[in-house]
This record gives C-alpha cells, structure tokens and sequence, in this order.
C-alpha cells in the first residue's frame, strides 16, 4: 500500500528538481521494493558463494572443496540445523562419494553465474555493435547484418545451443570448458536485443538532437557513442538482464539433456540433473542446488523488472480513478493538459 | 419476411442434420467396442514391460538392426535350439530341434528341426533357414577388402552380421539332410565355443525365414535359394570372386528389408516361429506381441499378450511403474532408484549381479613401463573404498571383483581368485606404494568415461588415494561418445571402463589379452599366456577351459595389468502384487529370458 | 502485397539455405558419428564402419556434403520430381519417415499449450495491467516468474508425483476428507481476498464467500462420487450457460445492451432444448463432426444475434456465438464425462486414467469419447508443464503492453469524453494492447517448439525434441537436420504471418510493395 501513495509524489518531484537521467532512475529503482530485495539477496548470494570457496586462487573460508572426498558424516544426510542454529560438519549434506554438498552448491553458484555473465556480456556486446551499426547506418550493413540475425534466428535457441554447447564441451579442457560454453551460447543468443536496439536507433538517429549534433560536425562514432547510445541505454540494460535469468535456465536444460557444463566441473544445472534420481530419497541433493537456481532467476527477473519499471517513464503507476479524474480536469482547463505523456 | 428467414433457416438445419449423419461412425452408438471391454480381458491377461530403448528392425542381427530391443523382440517371435538361462546353463529347446556333437575331430555337429516346427505363415521351419542362418553367422562368401577408412577397394560383403563370424567361419558349407530338416556342420579345428555357436534365442534363434527373403530377392523359391548356398566358394579377399547378383539380392534385403519403426502391412515380413506374434507397433512409444496360434514346439506362454513401452530415463520407468502403467521395468540401477523403488507398496526388486565389470588397466608404454610403477599404483588403488562407496548403496553385500576372466557366479571364481594373488589388493596400501616409488612421483594420466557416474566416481577415489601415494594424477576423462575411439591410442597410462560377457564361452578371452588382439587395448604381452590361450581356444571341454583361464588369470595378475574394480549390478523391478513369475537374468536378454513364465496373479 | 509477399519467401529461402548450412557445418564439427563403432570390439568392426560410411557420406567433406543433404531437401518443394530426401538417420532409418512422426506429436503437445498460455497469460496480463502494484498484480507477477524459474523437469517430477500418481490412488476411493475440503477452502479465500477490489471489509466478505463455495463444491463432489461417475447434467449446463451469457454479454457489449443479452440467453436456450436429441447424434461421433457441429453452433449463434436486430447488430451476434459456442463446449464436456466410466474401467486402464508417459495407451479399444479421453489423460501433465513455463512471458508481455496503452492519451479522451470503464478497456485498450502480442506469439512459436524439447524427453513423448536430442547424443547428423528444417520453416512462416498480421491490425504500419 505504501508504494501506491508515495509513487505519484516521487513522480512530480522528478519533474521538479530536474534530476539527471541516471538519478531518476536510481530512485526509482530503489522505490521498487521486490527489486531491491532482490538485488540484496542476489549480492548475498554471489557473496557468499565467492568467499566460501574461494576465488582467483584465493583460498576462501569454507574447510571443503568440491570435489574433495571426505567421510560420511550422518550417512550424508546435512547437519544444518535452525534451532539452535548450527552448521555442523556439512550443512546441506554430501552425495554418495562424501563430496560436500554446500562446496559444490557454491561451486555451481560460481560457475553458473559466471556462464550467465558471459553469456549476458557476449550476446549483449553482439546484439548492441550488431543493431547499432545497423540501425544508425542502414543501407547495405543493415541488409547484410539484418540477414545474418535473421539467420541466426530461425535456429530454434536450444538447437543451436546444445550443439555449440557439444562443440564447447570437445574443444576445450575441462577446466575452461564451462566459460567457453558461455562465450559460444553468448554468440547465438544476441539477435532479439539486435533487433531491439536496431529499433531504438532507427527512431533515434531521426530526432533533432542528432540532426544537431551532425550538422556540428560530430563524427559518425561521436554520433553513436555519446548521442544515441546513452538515450538506448535503458531498453539494453533491460533486455540484457532478461537474457541472463533465460541463460541460467538455458545452462539448465543444456546440462539435463548432457550437452552444458561436463564433469569433474560443476555448474548448479549440471547438480541437479546428475541428482535427479535422488530427488526423493536424498532430496538435499536436489533441492540446493534447486533452490539456489529458482533463487537467482527469480531475483535477476525482479531486478530486470525494477529496471524496466525505473528506465521507462509510460510504465508507472497508472490508477484508473486518478487517470480519469486527470482526463476530466485536463478537458475543463484546457491549455494544461499533458505534462505527463513523456 | 422474418418468417421466410425462419423457414430458410430450419430448412438449412435439416440439411446441416442429414450432413452430419453423414459423417457419423459407421457402427452403432452403442456397440460393444464402445463399452470400454477389451481383448486383453481374456484368459491369460496381458503384461506391460517398459524398456529404454525403441524398436527398430525385425533383423536384429544386422548392422544396423542390432540394438538390445530388436534383440529382446526376436527372442520373444523366434524358434531356437536353446537359451542361457538365468543361471547362465544352456538350456536346450528339443520340441523346437535338436543337435548333437557327431564327432570330436574333426568337430562335426547336426542340427535337426524338429517336424511341425513352422513360421506363423504355415510354412514349416527347415534346413533352408538353418542354411540361411549359418550363411549369415559364418561370412562364408564375403570376400571384401577394405581400406583404412574402411571404403570397400575389391570384393563383396553381402551380409552385414552385427556379430562375431570367427567361430562358424571354421565350419565348410553344411550338409543338409534328405529329409530337409537337418544340417550338418564341420569345423575345421575344434572350436571351444560349439555348443553356443548356432541357433541360440539369445542371438535371436533362427532368424529370418528363408522362403520370404529367397521371394523378396525375386528368386524362384526358396530350393532356389538353397541351391546357390549350395553351390558357393569360400570368400577369399585376396581373390575376389564376381558378385554373386542373386546372393546379392537376398543380402541386400534382409540388411535393411526389415528395418522399420512400424508395423509393416507385408505379414511376411514379421512372420514368428516363437511363442508370440507382433501385433501393433506406435513407433517409439510401444510394441504389442500376442500369442502365436501356430506354435505348439517349446514352453508356452501364460499371458496372452505382452506390450513393451519405450521409456529412456530411469526415473520416468519408476514413476510408470507405480502408476501402473507397465508391469516390469529394468532401469539403470542407482542407489537412488532401488531406494526409490524398494519404498512402493506391491513391487518387488531384484538387484542382482551382472556379466560386466569395471577395471582399471595400465598401458604397458610410458610411465607404467616398469613393473613396479605398476605395482605401486596398483597397491594405491582402494579398491574396497570404491565398492563401499559406490556399489554397496545398491547392493550391501557386494565386495571386489577378483579376477580378470570370472565373476563370482562361476564355479571357477573361487579357485581362480584364491590362487592369482588379489588378495594383496584389497584395500589400498599407501606405505608400500610409497615404498616402491621410493620418492618418485610419477605423472598418471587416466581416461575415463566422465558421463558414466560410476566411472567418474571410481576416478575421484582413485584420484584421491593415489596423490596421496605420490602419483601425480591427470585427469583424462572424456565424454560418452568419445572415450570409446580413445581406447588403445596411447594418449592416457590408465583407463576405467567395463568389460561385458555373455556369460558363456572363452571366446573373448584371446581378444582381450593376446599379443596385439584386437581389443588388447594396454599392450600386454606374455608368451607363456598366448601359448596357453591358443591351447584354450581349441579345447571343447568346460573342466579343461576353467582349468586354463586359471592360469591365465594368474599369468595377467603376475604382471601387474591392472584390476578388476568391481561387478556391474543389474536391477529389475515388478509389480508382484499383479504379476508372477519374473526373475533376474544377468546377461543382455535381461528379465525377458522367461517371459514364458510370467503370468498375471 | 503480392511482390512484398514473394520477395519476403525469396529472403525466407535464402536465411535458410544460410542458416541450414551453419547448423549442417556446427552438426558435424559436434562429434563423431562413428564413436560407438571405434569403440566396439565386434570382429567385423570394419565392416561395420565402412557400411555407415557409405551410408551417410562420411568420405566427403562436410562443407561439400552439404549441398548432397540440400540436393534431396530440395525434392520436398519441387513437387513431380521425386520423393523428399532428408538422409538416413544412424539406424538407417529415413529422416523423413521419423520426422513426420516427431512431427505429429509434437505439434499435438505444442498446440493445446500454446493455446492455453496465450489465452490465460494474456488474460492475466491485462487483468494485472488494470491493477497494477495490487495484491494480486505482486502475486501473479511472483508466481508467473516462480514457475519460469522452476527447471521443467522438477516441474515434470512434481506433476507425475501428485497428479498422476496421487491423483490415481485418490481416485480408488474418491472422498475427501474434511481437513482436504478445509485446505482448499482456505486456499480458495486467499484467492478471493487477493482478487477482490475495494476495501479491506469487502475484501473480507468475498474471502468469506470464497471459502464457503469451494468448500460446499468439494463437498458435493466427495458425496456424490462424481470423480467415479462425473457429469454435469442438464440442470449444471443450464446454470452455467446463463452464467456464460451474462458474463459474454457483459465483456462484449455491456449489460444495458438487453438485445446481446437476450440473444445470448436464447442461444443458452437453443442448447437445453437440444441437449437431449443431440445425444443420439454424438454417440455416433466423429472428429469431423464435432467440427461441423461447433461450426453449426457458431453459425447459429450468429445467425440468433441477427434475428435479434437493433441498433449494433455485430454486438449481438458477437454475444450470442460466443455463448453459442461455450455452451456447445459444455455439452461435449459433459458427453466426454458420461464416457469416463467406460474409459476408467478398461482393462488397459485399471482405474489409474492419469498417465505420465506417452501419448496413448497401447492397443486402447473404444469409441472417440474413449480415445479422446485417452488422449486427454495422457496429454494433461506434459501440456500443464508447458502451459506453467510458458505463462510468465506472455503475462508479462500483455501487462506491460496493456500498461503503454492505457497511459496513451486517447484513452485519456476516451475516458474524458465519458465512456464507461468497460467500453474504455474492452473497446479502446484491449483492442489495440493485442497488437504487439500478436506478433510476439508469432515469434514465440519456434522457442515453444524448443521449449517441448525437454518436456518430451520427461514424459516420454516421440516428438521432435526427442529425436533431436537423441540425434544429437549420437553425433548423428541428418535427423538434427531434419528437425532444424521444420523449426526454422516454422520460425520463417510464422515471422511472415506475424508482419502480415501486424500490418492488418495497425493501420499505421503498411507494407511496402
């Protein structure tokens, strides 16, 4: 109920103070509770899951690595416990080789989210330089790489996935086999944000603004870099963060169907379908690495729709009373009508 | 006028009426087809089995056709002298046929169909299909010669046989009674294997009828067949002969001529001499078989119908399985899904043994070129840890494997495993590992399959234990479809992968263990083992057989080749709350061994 | 239009013959499709190598190999020339023969979700649009992103668990015990509460109401056995159908519109009065004539709202053939019920109808009720897992364009002028909020094809995405592209359709011939 009555008041404070672009947002933002939220576990998350085993060779404070054999403890059964809250030796448990649960949970955390930011950073680079060149540029690049996304984007994801996914997987060591997963699914999935931003440019490189800044003598480059790509900023980040919670879960399908991440590496995917079987008899096999999954897609979809609430304007509260009250207002004054429609 | 648009409107419902009419059901609403009785309802009631993979061919010994299923389906439609049952004995089928050892040497034996044995089509089962058989079994006429990328450079391959045609390959065109029921077969040389070298239901009896294919290859009939058996050379690659158009014509055909994923309109191309018929087909979902009419010459079944579904994952074949959906599942075996299993009311579990086992080999070049390399990292390999941890979930009293040639359903297992010197091996011996590498700390590359979990599983213990000994471990696992062609490339020192047998015969042996055989795969040579493998393949008696492969046993342990891990378990699951009659099977016909016996309670 | 439409089939061929040769090349750079020969230790091991060699071309290089595998693609479009040629797959078989199989099935399974996902999705969209930052906008948007998280195969796991499996056992002994009817109830008052507009006192009331109604129907169904013997009968089908009338009429043209609302009340009545002759006819069903016959009860829907006259005739027959046909739909349910005994105590069935695997059951004998109840049964958990993937994106995708539009400023006059919220909403919003989807749905056809991939391999179901994965397991090339050509005909079509579409709908964007 709070969100209701201070969101219109943040709106015509906006307006007022004559906030840069990237304050509005922020505040924005930070007034979408379920995003913040989000955003603050999703930190805690990769907080935890970084420090606990460690990261650029630097040893992390939990006693057990992933794929370290140790004895059953409980017949591996996990030793958390909330009342009194206590870790014990292996908090979520340990499979049947005495590997410790929690060690490959957080492994998978790391793996999993550094795929999903390859991917994001790969097909989001791709998809920006693709439709940016295209849309501001048109003529024969924007036939020729229009053609190409239209090439690439008739291959059904998950085809072209699982087999760069099987290419990945023999082209490389294991050890970076997991990253290069991500650099080759990265360079099939950027074609929805080419289009998009290819959209944005083409009405873009139409305004005033840009017809000035050409006529001052702005170079081609300028032009795209510091004129329209800020103002296309938003649908990007947007459409980016999307992607990456449809990667975590595309890293998912790909590992149960056996062409993500391979053994001995682990990725949270690769966890839970090498456990499946244990889903009833050893469920905390399952259901961490479960867990951790829903819990990261859910906070990367609540944070790319904080972000899209906040990067555009026409998406904010609209209450149908208010509107109408507004309408009727605006008919009986004329000459103040729409501040709003931005 | 509204009352026009009335009258015109009923007038159009009449008609929309009489359309539909049209294209109603023929039968009547009330028909008994409609009241939901079904056939299955009749005596001997019908079971469902869920199997993984989907059926394929009708051949299931050709190249192509050759997948366990196909396997499982021909055992069920076909005649044969005998089947493996499940305490691996032949048991021989004398109301299908007969045969007898002639003579010891030269080896001779006959084979005899019995009279009244007949295909479903009411064409008896004679020396014509036996000859057929045997020309398919043996390779008699190929003489084809290829290149390293396999292309075909002189001579002709006419069937392609998915099996092994080294032991008929001994044997001369075969005599064939006057009576056309019998054939006659000579070897050479002894062969060891004989009793299981023709005929057997487990290798899908006696295949394809040959009237059909001497009919589908545009031949007279089936005599015309026989005859140009009759009259072939044996294939020689060196010297090829003229394509044979006419033998041509029936290889071409039954190569792929059966090969289909639905039920054929041709009924002559799923004709059975077995228990059961095909019946219908959903391709890759199920296949239904019901009784045979015309077979009278071997067990007869108790269930009148038997519907085999086609279900990948194991998981799923559980979930099915406690819906009720089919009867017996034998899935991949996990602790998870005995566990899972043994937890449902009304289903009973066997978790049993199987004729395979997993081992880890030494390749005899590089860094284990020293025997006592070997010897180190054979000491450091815990062996019981890996059963503890992997096979025990499944099977509580499952120990070590220990021999290379026996399982412990064997007679010869005890002996063999008490006089080879395994019993050093057990656990893992880290101090005298050490003590043999006295401070070296050798570079162990192993290859493995690393989406098997067991392998990948054994690995990481392996691993463990022997970085602790001082071995350096590198980790050469690859991926299922490409660990098999690394097999014997030299690019590993060690390898984890399985062996599987049928249980019966020594044939395999040499295979795997003689100088430069074709699955030798590590580089182990021993004079003394060849000489005593040479002696075995000829020996046709089964004392003598266990008496040599004692010996090799111990000749292969002595120089450190690596060791057995353990014995794969195999599991089948049932609903005995419905069903009866169904028992383990440790070899690759699984629970379909005796379907015969299964019955509905 | 014409010269757009053939130029747009012209570059739709040429991104394909790209796109198929980028797949053939990345198929054979992902594996060996000799491994599991390398591997065996069959004496004729070389035999067996040079006959797949020879069988899929392996000599030639990929690149060249190609235009073979493009030489027979190319017959299944020159019609006369000669049969469709897709290669063989590992086993031998032709591709063409499993892929039209595949293709059936998956096509089977796709359809019934995407219809449902559009049409719930949509719906929950815009009711969530009209009520943004409410209880209920935060629960549907949380559980739509909840079940896009979930992994399709937990999802799989969950519905064989406790809806087949549970369900079965419940179904031996279909009474529900007071503590079940109470949970229910409580969930039902959530539902109500969190749906309800107005004050927290209203909000109350109508939780209240909630409770009592699902508990009363829960009741009612355990007493009577109806999960045994289930049916609606005349007298449900009646209530419903007035209930279907009002609302129809209330979306389409408003309650004041008396003509629509009669015309729908009559169409209600047309279907009482025929419900019992119509029985004689149906038990002699086929699936044309179930066509024909919701052709026949749209047609005399219309023809109903005609009659009717008035001002806004179009209204009228919009109500009355909507009505029409739900209450046709209601008659078949109900002609389906009355068939569930028949169906549950066959002996193939045994009383467990929820299937978790598969399409069919195996050798199934009875009338078209029973196949379709059969088809229903084992179709309902792979379609619900899914509809529940599925659901997030089109929500979010209506919502968000909902939202744009009720912030347009001709909505602002619309309302300024005095419509009422429902001619606002239905009439201006709704209308024009359906364009993007449109063309959103377009696109999603191929993701949702490949989004089956996983779901058929849970549920054992032959399509597509089974055959691909399986493929692709074995390095085996031809049925991977088999599959990728359907897919990416589909994609290219559907892309077609969608521009077409979005130019009928938009007056604004126009073709360019």
């Amino acid at each position: 109920m709070s969100t209701t009555s201070t969101k219109p008041v943040a709106a015509t404070d906006e307006n007022k103070e004559g906030l840069s672009q990237g304050q509005i947002v922020r505040r924005r933002f930070l007034g979408n509770t379920a995003a913040v939220i989000s955003l603050v576990v999703f930190a805690l998350i990769l907080l935890i899951a970084y420090s606990s085993s460690g990261m650029f060779g630097l040893p992390g404070w939990w006693k057990y690595t992933h794929n370290g054999v140790n004895d059953l403890v409980n017949g591996g059964r996990p030793t958390l416990q909330l009342f009194p809250l206590s870790l014990g030796e292996h908090p979520f448990g340990q499979d049947r080789l005495g590997r410790d649960t929690f060690a490959q949970t957080m492994r998978g955390v790391q793996i999993s989210v550094a795929v999903m930011f390859l991917i994001g950073l790969v097909g989001g680079t791709i998809g920006v330089v693709v439709g940016a060149l295209s849309g501001y540029f048109r003529g024969w690049i924007e036939a020729v790489l229009m053609r190409l996304t239209d090439v690439v984007i008739v291959i059904p994801l998950i085809i072209i996935a699982a087999v760069m996914g099987q290419v990945a997987g023999r082209a490389v060591g294991a050890d970076v086999q997991p990253y290069f997963l991500g650099l080759f699914v990265g360079a099939v999935v950027w074609t929805g944000l080419a289009r998009l931003v290819r959209a944005e440019f083409l009405s873009l490189r139409e305004r005033e603004f840009v017809d000035a800044a050409r006529i001052a003598g702005a170079s081609s480059a300028r032009i795209i870099f510091k004129h329209i790509l800020p103002n296309a900023v938003g649908v990007i980040i947007v459409s980016v963060t999307l992607s990456m919670s449809a990667a975590i879960l595309l890293e998912t399908s790909l590992s149960y169907i056996g062409m993500g991440v391979k053994a001995p590496d682990v990725s949270l995917g690769l966890l839970i379908s090498q456990n499946q079987e244990a889903f009833q008899t050893r469920p905390w096999l399952f259901w961490w690495p479960g867990m951790f999954i829903v819990a990261i897609c859910l906070c990367i979809n609540f944070i790319g729709d904080g972000l899209r609430d906040a990067f555009d304007p026409r998406q904010k509260k609209f209450n149908a009373k208010r509107a109408k009250a507004a309408a009727v207002s605006a008919h009986s004054e004329t000459g103040t009508t729409s501040t709003t429609g931005v | 006028m509204r009352f026009g648009r009335t009258s015109k409107a009923i007038g159009v419902a009449a008609v929309a009426a009489l359309a539909l009419s049209a294209c109603a059901t023929s039968g009547g609403g009330n028909s008994p087809e409609g009241t939901g009785e079904s056939t299955a309802a009749a005596a001997g009631g019908s079971i469902s089995v869920a199997e993984t993979n989907a059926f394929s061919s009708f051949n299931s010994d050709s190249a192509t056709g050759n997948v366990d299923i196909n396997g499982k389906i021909a055992y069920m439609t076909h005649g044969g002298f005998y089947y493996v049952d499940n305490q691996l004995k032949v048991v021989r089928n004398e109301e299908f046929g007969t045969y007898e050892k002639v003579s010891d040497d030269p080896l001779v034996v006959k084979y005899t169909v019995n009279e009244g044995a007949k295909w479903s089509d009411g064409n008896a089962v004679d020396a014509g299909d036996l000859l057929l058989n045997w020309l398919v079994e043996s390779g008699y006429a190929n003489d084809a010669k290829t290149d390293e990328e396999g292309n075909v450079t002189s001579g002709t391959n006419y069937f392609d046989f998915a099996g092994d045609t080294s032991g008929l390959g001994l044997t001369e065109i075969p005599e064939v009674s006057d009576d056309g029921r019998s054939i006659t077969l000579t070897y050479s040389k002894p062969f060891a294997d004989w009793e299981i070298a023709f005929g057997g239901l487990n290798d899908g009896g006696i295949g394809l009828p040959a009237h059909v294919l001497a009919e589908k290859a545009g031949l007279a009939d089936e005599q015309a067949l026989v005859d140009i058996i009759q009259g072939l050379k044996r294939g020689n690659p060196d010297e090829p002969a003229k394509e044979n158009k006419d033998l041509k014509a029936v290889a071409d055909f039954w190569n792929t001529g059966f090969d289909t994923k639905s039920l054929p309109t041709d009924e002559s191309l799923y004709l059975s001499s077995g228990p059961f018929v095909v019946d219908s087909i959903t391709p890759d979902q199920s296949i239904t078989l019901v009784r045979n009419e015309s077979y009278t010459f071997g067990p007869k079944p108790a269930v009148d119908e038997v519907t085999i579904r086609f279900i990948g994952a194991a998981p799923d074949q559980v979930s099915a399985l406690k819906n009720g959906e089919v009867d017996i599942i034998a899935p991949q075996p996990s602790a998870d899904t005995v566990e899972l299993l043994q937890g449902i009311e009304g289903v009973t579990v066997d978790v049993e043994d199987q004729l395979a086992y997993d081992h880890i080999d030494l390749n005899y070049k590089g860094v284990f070129k020293e025997a006592n390399v070997r010897e180190a990292f054979m000491k450091a390999i815990p062996r019981q840890a890996i059963v503890d941890r992997i096979v025990k979930p499944l099977k509580a009293d499952a120990a070590p494997l220990d021999s290379q040639f026996f399982v412990p359903a064997q007679d010869a297992y005890e002996a063999s495993a008490a006089s080879n010197g395994s019993g050093d091996y057990k656990e893992a011996d880290i101090e005298g590992a050490k003590e043999l590498l006295a401070g070296a700390t050798p570079e162990v590359r192993i290859m493995y399959n690393k989406d098997n979990p067991n392998r990948a599983d054994a690995y990481a213990l392996i691993q463990e234990s022997a970085e602790k000994a001082g071995f350096k471990i590198v980790d050469g696992g690859l991926g299922a479809s490409d660990w098999g062609a690394a097999l014997g490339n030299g690019t590993y020192d060690a390898t984890i992968f399985g062996w599987t047998s049928p249980g019966v015969g020594v044939s395999g042996v040499p295979q795997i263990f003689k100088t430069d055989a074709g699955s030798n795969f590590n580089g182990f040579s021993e004079p003394a083992a060849d000489k005593l493998m040479d002696e075995l393949i000829v020996t046709t008696d089964s004392v003598e057989q266990d008496k040599l492969v004692t010996q090799i046993d111990k000749h292969v342990w002595d120089s450190f080749y690596g060791l057995p891990l353990f014995q794969s378990v195999g599991l089948d699951a049932y609903n005995s709350d419905r069903i009866e009659g169904v028992k383990y099977q440790p070899n690759q016909t699984g629970v379909f061994w005796n379907f015969w016996e299964w019955k509905v309670k | 239009m014409v010269t757009y439409i053939v130029r747009r089939l012209f570059t739709a061929v040429l991104i394909l013959l790209g796109a198929s040769f980028l797949v053939y090349q990345l198929t054979a750079l992902s594996g060996d499709p000799l491994h599991d020969l390398r591997e065996s230790n069959s004496p004729n091991k070389e035999q067996l190598i040079q006959q797949r060699i020879a069988l899929l071309d392996l000599g030639t290089p990929a690149p060249i190999r190609y235009f073979g595998w493009l030489a027979g693609a190319a017959k299944c479009v020159v019609p006369f020339v000669g049969q469709c040629d897709l290669g063989y797959a590992l086993n031998g078989q032709p591709v063409t023969e499993a892929l039209g199989r595949a293709m059936g099935m998956t096509i089977l399974l796709v359809t019934a979700s995407a219809v449902l996902a559009i049409v719930i999705g949509v719906s929950l969209g815009i009711v969530t649009a009209l009520r943004q930052y409410s209880g209920l906008d935060y629960g549907v948007t949380f559980m739509a992103f909840l079940f896009f998280s979930l992994p399709v195969f937990w999802v799989a796991v969950l519905l064989k668990e406790f809806g087949a499996i549970g369900f079965n056992n419940f179904l031996r002994d279909p009474h529900i015990p007071v503590s079940s009817i109470l949970i229910i109830g409580v969930v039902s008052a959530a539902v109500w509460f969190v749906c309800a507009k107005g004050s927290y006192l209203r909000k109350l009331g109508s939780a209240g109401i909630g409770f009592l109604l699902a508990a009363a129907v829960m009741w009612g169904l355990s007493v009577t056995q109806w999960f045994k013997t289930p049916g609606l009968g005349l007298v449900v089908i009646v209530i419903c159908g007035v209930a279907i009338a009002f609302g129809i009429t209330l979306l389409a043209a408003g309650l004041k519109n008396r003509r629509a609302l009669y015309a729908a009340l009559i169409t209600v009545g047309i279907g009482t009065v025929i419900y019992f002759p119509i029985q004689e006819l149906l038990a002699q069903a086929t699936g044309l004539m179930i066509f024909l016959l919701a052709l026949a009860t749209v047609l005399v829907g219309l023809a109903v709202g005609w009659l009717m006259g008035g001002y806004d005739r179009r209204q009228n027959m919009n109500a009355a053939a909507m009505t029409a046909f739900l209450v046709g739909g209601l008659i078949l349910l109900d002609r389906y019920m009355q068939a569930w005994p028949a169906y549950f105590n066959n002996g193939r069935i045994n009383g467990r109808p929820i299937a978790t695997i598969g399409s069919e059951t195996p050798n199934l004998q009875g009338d078209f009720w029973v196949h379709g109840l059969d088809t229903f049964t084992h179709l309902l958990l792979p379609t619900v897992a899914l509809l529940l993937i599925s659901l997030a994106s089109y929500s979010r995708y209506a919502r968000s364009s909902m939202l744009e539009i009720m912030n347009m400023d001709y909505i602002r006059t619309a309302r300024a002028k005095g419509l009422n919220e429902r001619t606002v909403v239905m009439r201006h919003a709704f209308r024009n909020a359906l364009i993007p989807i449109a063309t959103i749905v377009a696109f999603d056809i191929g993701a949702l094809i490949g989004g089956a991939v996983i779901t058929e391999q849970v549920f054992a179901f032959a399509g597509m995405g089974q055959l691909f994965v399986q493929a692709l397991d074995r390095t085996d090339p031809n049925p991977v592209m088999g599959v990728f050509l359907i897919t990416g005909v589909l994609a290219l079509a559907f892309n077609l359709v969608a521009d077409l579409v979005y130019s009928a709908l938009d007056p604004r964007v126009r073709v360019k011939a």
